[in-house]
């Protein structure tokens, strides 16, 4: 286990997941932008939250996913970035996995609001969250901050 | 970067993506109101029968057939003015499920098949009724292809 955590190829490995997650949650957050009031509708429709934080959630959630995405991709304050989504994959997991629980034929609404249809919840939607979790957590863990305006920064960019 | 350091970054991330998206609000044409002034109207979708039931051809000899059981979906007045004879009137109603009793009287004609016959209308209330009886655990389960109307075309109408 001590050999698989110390192999060096895992800095290179979160390059790929960091970009991937940072493009991810920029287009996740695109919908949620666009029309507030449909995601607000999306969030209620978990039945999680009381009445009063829904619309607060609908507003603030998707900035708070353009933050983490743009740092992400940026390879800006990168481990914080990783945590952040870490932390949100936990949180849609969670409402996921108890709207499957009570039996709510509904919308995912993570890139579209309200059609059941297209993107409907079902516990394959909880797999691909472990593994947007699993990606967040690897990043968070063996990021180098390589390929990243980090690095560019550190080595000093030529004039 | 230390974990702690990196925990608090991202608590300070969480803050300024919230305040960014309650900043955006605040400049959008149509803000939404930090708290819903009403509840939520979720949408709580309607019975929806999925088992599998085959159509059958309105001049099928199996609706001759002695073994066979044939199910009216429509009302009374209308069941009366098949062409056949319906065993078991059990009429459809989209916004309700079919009652229990129903279910056991149709298992205790113990037939070959269970053909059902509806409006023929899209949709047609005879495939919605044989699909949820078919959910309901009844085997063998037929529609008439087309409904009364094919019904009505392939051995004339009763008087």
């Amino acid at each position: 286990m001590r050999a698989l955590g110390g192999w060096r190829g895992h800095a290179w490995l979160a390059v790929p997941l960091r970009l991937y997650l940072g493009v991810l949650f920029l287009y996740a957050a695109v919908h949620k932008v666009a029309d507030p009031a449909a995601f607000a509708l999306d969030v209620a429709t978990y039945e999680i939250l009381p009445l009063g934080l829904v619309n607060l959630t609908a507003i603030t959630l998707p900035w708070i996913e353009i933050v983490a995405g743009a740092l992400l991709l940026a390879g800006l304050r990168v481990r914080p970035a990783a945590i952040v989504v870490a932390a949100l994959m936990a949180v849609f997991l969670l409402a996921l996995v108890l709207a499957l629980v009570r039996g709510l034929d509904m919308s995912c609404g993570c890139f579209a609001s309200q059609a059941a249809e297209s993107d409907p919840i079902s516990w394959r939607t909880v797999l691909r969250d472990l593994v947007w979790l699993a990606m967040a957590v690897h990043v968070a863990v063996f990021d180098r901050a390589r390929l990243s305006v980090a690095h560019l920064i550190r080595k000093g960019v030529p004039p | 970067m230390p974990w702690r350091r990196a925990c608090l970054e991202a608590a300070a991330l969480v803050l300024a993506g919230g305040a960014l998206g309650l900043a955006a609000n605040l400049v959008r044409s149509d803000p939404l109101p930090w708290r819903a002034a009403a509840a939520y109207e979720t949408l709580v979708p309607c019975p929806e029968p999925i088992g599998e039931a085959t159509p059958l051809d309105p001049h099928d000899p199996a609706l001759n057939d002695p073994r066979t059981v044939l199910v009216s979906a429509l009302n009374a007045a209308e069941s009366r003015s098949l062409p056949l004879v319906p065993r078991l009137i059990i009429p459809y109603d989209y916004l309700q499920e079919v009652a229990a009793a129903d279910v056991r009287q149709v298992a205790a004609a113990r037939a070959a098949r269970v053909v059902v016959v509806g409006d023929g209308q899209r949709p047609d209330s005879g495939e919605q009724l044989a699909r949820e009886l078919a959910w309901r655990g009844i085997r063998n389960v037929f529609f008439v292809h087309g409904g009364a109307p094919a019904l009505a075309a392939a051995h004339g109408g009763r008087p």
